[in-house]
């Protein structure tokens, strides 16, 4: 019996984002932006939408007087993204 | 990346995991300038320590002080680099973490020089061998990995000759564990 894949997981820039900072200890908004070839509104939304489900830790500061966004995946993200590969896995050997 | 909401298959899945992980990946060509500065510095402090020493100049070991500004660079280039980092990895902290730990230790064998009758060249280039070739591994660049190697063997080398060509010695292991690595790590495409 096969699980379902998580739904918040199982989306293009969600997936790629997860799949970057699970890598990663932390990266900032415009690296990201820049490694998955998105546009800041979009990855903005989804990277709340990961921030809700509590995949994701953000931290807004400043840096030389500039608004700086850094995400670092959380534990429950790096389950859910585990648990996501082992589902996945499971579809590709049946 | 636009389409949210479309169906990924199994194989769009795992192609987005791989290529991201990929990317995630950053650059190493960063870690080059330390190799390069330290390779040049020590070697150069070496063979001035090996001429001084041979033309009996009584105080040889003031060639030493060229350290100085190579460590006020070290300090201005990890600010730059701290800086500039917009993502940073598990294996970029341990490789930092590394480093650090060379440098504390090398200090300390430095300060305790006497309680090892001054035979800091050996224990030296012996302790150099660990973060090359770990650093080497971990950053996947074998050049680096076979410096550790030559550092290991030219700190056996340097137990076996005596006072002024321990430092002839030391100048080769660096050139060969470091500066040469780091160089070709300068110019390695990725």
């Amino acid at each position: 019996m096969f699980k379902d894949l998580d739904p918040l997981l199982h989306s293009q820039l969600r997936l790629a984002i997860m799949s970057l900072l699970i890598s990663l200890e932390s990266a900032e908004f415009t690296f990201i932006k820049e490694k998955t070839n998105s546009t800041a509104g979009n990855l903005s939304v989804q990277l709340d939408k990961l921030s809700e489900a509590g995949y994701l830790m953000i931290d807004k500061s400043f840096r030389a007087k500039k608004p700086l966004t850094t995400c670092r995946i959380t534990k429950k993200g790096i389950k859910a993204f585990e648990e996501y590969v082992a589902v996945l896995k499971q579809y590709i050997n049946k | 990346m636009e389409a949210e909401n479309q169906t990924l298959t199994t194989q769009q899945s795992l192609e987005i995991i791989t290529r991201m992980i990929r990317q995630a990946h950053g650059s190493i060509k960063r870690n080059s300038v330390y190799l390069i500065l330290w390779g040049l510095v020590i070697a150069i402090a070496n063979v001035g320590m090996f001429v001084l020493m041979w033309i009996s100049y009584p105080r040889p070991y003031l060639i030493w002080l060229i350290t100085v500004p190579a460590w006020i660079l070290t300090i201005y280039f990890s600010y730059r680099h701290g800086k500039n980092s917009v993502a940073s990895s598990h294996f970029d902290r341990i490789n930092a973490c590394l480093w650090y730990c060379y440098g504390v230790i090398i200090f300390t064998i430095i300060v305790f020089g006497v309680k090892i009758n001054y035979q800091l060249n050996p224990v030296i280039l012996l302790m150099s061998a660990i973060p090359a070739f770990v650093s080497g591994i971990i950053i996947k660049f074998r050049p680096l990995t076979i410096g550790g190697v030559l550092f290991w063997i030219f700190g056996i080398v340097c137990f076996l000759v005596d006072g002024p060509w321990q430092y002839l010695v030391g100048a080769i292991a660096v050139t060969a564990g470091h500066l040469v690595p780091g160089l070709m790590l300068r110019n390695n495409p990725e």
